[in-house]
């Protein structure tokens, strides 16, 4: 069969290219490595309560120290959505000695669009002129204005609900009408905007409906989005890229099949397919096309191309990976709020949005920006293990929700490092004979400098609100933790020093092209995923014009 | 009541000595009585005479009901939490693999299982025992309500950062508010809200929603 283009995995920014490129009229292979999950008859765990599940939705610690040791570290993860993430034994990596790298993966139909966290931020051009500015890493090539009208695109067909704030750092989108603060929340709003004008803490923008579209429901307020969504109430692929793409009749999808290779023809420079392995029959094949898109998740994008010896005359390829240094900066009791609770659900925190080192260069020891997430919640009757008690009383005091605490977790930006880099390791195979990836991160004194700054702000702010700080972390949890690992294939002005242009596009393999996290030449401090979309779809308009007008 | 019967059956398998076997056999039971398939129910990897005994489900039982007693719902010993503690303590959770510090209580060492994690039930039974100056089953309910809550007030005084019976407790709780009686009965459940409403009054008493997925990860 003959294909327009091949798009190497179904995750959120494979659906898109998938999307684009088949609504744009191309015949479209999508491969995905893992295997099929289909939307709303697959979901085998959607409506169970906690008593109908083996291990009462806290899962097999045994197991999970053996099968998941890392994928259990995930916010997410949990007997209930298991099956949405990889088994870590059959699944290696490596890290050099002493340093860490948590790498949360996703290998199935949909890819990490099942489990991400939606949290849905357009960049500004604090963020695109980061690197032009303070000199590290390399200038972006593009710039607000570039990406703004495809953000629009993205937001309107995903649904995203959020409140508009006016704010030059985290600017607004097309917003489906917010999901409502909390009474602790709004109040803790009022509290650090009246102490600090520039400081704004807004409801969590997230790809969660609060009104229908097409084949897809309002959110129902449950909170168990990683289990998958027969109402399709937040954005997958199964629930929205997918179907439309499937809408056109041009879309063909292989499932199980791990992509080793771009395969390349040196005389023309061109890639001429991809190279797969058919993991149910063990058998290798081949598939050609004339657009490639790379859509793995950023190291596996990374790590095909190093496995492909293509796209590297820069010898940049690999470098400079990044991830949001996070940690839990300050926790609070929140007194004064013992006769008020909530009804339902809500699938999204808040944002404090950036302000350190925007106009004024206020950042102590760092010169880019940090964010908090968060939001207040009320204890409930894990409370108890904390506490002394047995009995009537104990019972008694247990069944009703307990003391408001507010959380605010702190994302600072990551600098984009050479020495932070993926390499194979040629000596280590896994299952399927391919080398194992080397992950070789670590934070840097400008992160742990700004996560000292975020701490002591947090602490501040919730206690302007009238909170009692009762704990507070400054050191990143390991790279990774914030599943925003990006970077490996950076965008770039120049092809010496850069892997891709500034359409996607692989400044030596004119008809490859990158758009997922590993085109990133920096990270921002708020969640990328909107921006590997937007991206997506103005590489594929941009490919598709190429195409049409022969340039490829 | 239908669960009971049930829970009764494991407790006679682990009398007759709990071998791999019967320990399937009783997990599978346990499983079918929380109408989960028994093929999702994995054998621990642990020796299968690690097991609790039969008198050790006993006191994990009458230990439960203690903690969570019957009220106007029913406790936790009543809705088969002492298999759930079992079972949960064959499978490492709330940390119950890991390997035994006996540096601060040398008492530990002698309740050491073959991986070096602590036998939590055979340890419950002999601190029990000990501080009831009697085999725990033998006292009445208020020397036995006495004696539990001597052991929980040291495990949860002031300085105390890691007791095996927080890990049990932690563990009978998991096992209470996670069955259909302690989330839907005790507690409030409910898989589909269907709305959210942002801030409302508390009346003194409400009970909680035990589907209030956040709280119970992070409360």
């Amino acid at each position: 069969m003959e294909f327009d283009a091949i798009v190497v995995g179904s995750g959120i920014t494979g659906g898109w290219a998938a999307k684009e490129l088949t609504e744009a009229g191309l015949k479209v292979l999508m491969i995905e490595r893992g295997r099929e999950i289909r939307h709303q008859q697959d979901y085998a765990t959607e409506t169970k309560a906690p008593w109908e599940m083996p291990f009462r939705g806290e899962g097999d610690a045994e197991l999970y120290a053996h099968d998941y040791p890392v994928q259990m570290l995930n916010r997410h993860f949990n007997e209930y959505t298991q099956g949405h993430f990889v088994n870590d034994a059959e699944n290696p990596y490596v890290t050099p000695g002493g340093k860490e790298f948590t790498w949360f993966r996703s290998y199935q139909l949909g890819g990490r669009s099942l489990t991400w966290g939606r949290q849905t931020y357009r960049w500004s051009d604090y963020d695109f002129d980061a690197n032009r500015r303070d000199g590290f890493g390399t200038d972006w090539p593009i710039r607000y204005a570039d990406v703004a009208p495809w953000y629009d695109k993205v937001e309107d067909f995903i649904g995203v609900s959020g409140a508009a704030e006016g704010l030059a750092q985290l600017p607004d989108g097309r917003f489906q009408p917010p999901m409502a603060l909390n009474a602790v929340e709004q109040h803790t709003r009022e509290a650090i905007r009246q102490r600090w004008p520039e400081r704004c803490l807004t409801i969590g923008r997230t790809a969660n409906l609060t009104q229908e579209k097409e084949g897809r429901t309002v959110c129902q307020h449950r909170s168990i989005c990683a289990r998958g969504c027969s109402f399709g109430a937040y954005f997958s692929t199964q629930s929205s890229t997918l179907p439309a793409a499937q809408k056109t009749g041009r879309l063909t999808v292989i499932t199980d099949a791990v992509v080793e290779a771009v395969e390349h023809d040196p005389a023309t420079g061109r890639a001429t397919g991809v190279r797969y392995l058919d993991t149910r029959t063990r058998t290798r094949k081949t598939v050609t096309a004339r657009l490639v898109f790379l859509n793995a998740g950023a190291f596996n994008s990374v790590h095909i191309l190093l496995n492909s010896g293509v796209a590297n005359s820069s010898g940049v390829l690999g470098t400079h990976i990044m991830d949001h240094a996070n940690t839990l900066s300050a926790m609070a009791l929140m007194p004064g709020f013992e006769g008020r609770t909530s009804f339902g659900n809500r699938p999204t925190g808040v944002i404090v949005a950036r302000y350190r080192n925007m106009d004024t260069m206020d950042g102590v020891g760092h010169t880019r920006g940090f964010s908090f997430q968060g939001g207040a919640l009320q204890s409930t009757w894990t409370a108890g293990k904390r506490e002394a008690g047995i009995g009537e009383d104990y019972k008694a005091k247990l069944r009703s929700p307990g003391m408001w605490r507010m959380v605010l977790v702190g994302f600072a930006e990551c600098l984009p490092r050479a020495t932070n880099r993926l390499t194979l390791d040629r000596s280590r195979k896994d299952a399927n004979g391919l080398p194992v990836l080397n992950i070789d991160f670590d934070f840097g004194k400008e992160e742990r400098a700004a996560l000292a700054q975020a701490k002591a702000d947090a602490g501040e702010m919730l206690t302007a609100a009238g909170g009692k700080v009762i704990m507070g972390f400054d050191r990143p949890g390991a790279g990774g933790t914030a599943i925003h690992e990006m970077g490996g294939a950076r965008m770039g002005h120049d092809p010496r020093t850069s892997v891709l242009n500034k359409w996607s596009q692989a400044h030596d393999v004119p008809n490859l092209f990158v758009t997922d996290g590993a085109q990133m030449s920096s990270s921002a401090c708020q969640n990328p995923s909107l921006t590997y979309m937007a991206l997506t779809a103005r590489a594929c308009d941009a490919a598709v014009s190429m195409l049409r007008e022969g340039k490829l | 009541m239908g669960r009971m019967r049930v829970t009764d059956t494991v407790a006679e398998q682990a009398r007759k000595g709990w071998d791999r076997r019967d320990f399937l056999g009783g997990a599978a039971l346990l499983a079918m009585a929380l109408g989960i398939p028994a093929a999702a129910v994995k054998l621990s990897r642990l020796d299968p005479h690690e097991a609790p005994s039969a008198r050790q489900l006993q006191v994990l039982r009458e230990v439960s009901q203690l903690v969570i007693p019957s009220t106007d719902t029913p406790g936790a010993g009543d809705v088969g939490v002492a298999e759930f503690v079992a079972l949960a303590l064959a499978h490492g959770l709330e940390g119950s693999r890991a390997r035994v510090d006996a540096s601060q209580n040398p008492g530990l060492a002698a309740f050491r299982r073959s991986d070096h994690s602590l036998d939590h039930a055979g340890w419950l039974q002999h601190e029990l025992n000990r501080r009831g100056g009697a085999d725990f089953l033998t006292l009445d309910q208020p020397a036995r309500a006495a004696t539990l809550a001597a052991l929980d007030a040291e495990a949860f005084a002031e300085g105390v950062r890691e007791h095996p019976w927080r890990r049990i407790k932690g563990l009978i709780l998991t096992g209470y508010y996670t069955s259909e009686v302690g989330g839907s009965q005790e507690l409030r459940f409910e898989l589909v809200p269907g709305r959210w409403d942002p801030d409302l009054p508390l009346a003194p008493g409400s009970r909680a929603w035990s589907s209030d997925w956040t709280a119970v990860d992070f409360g």
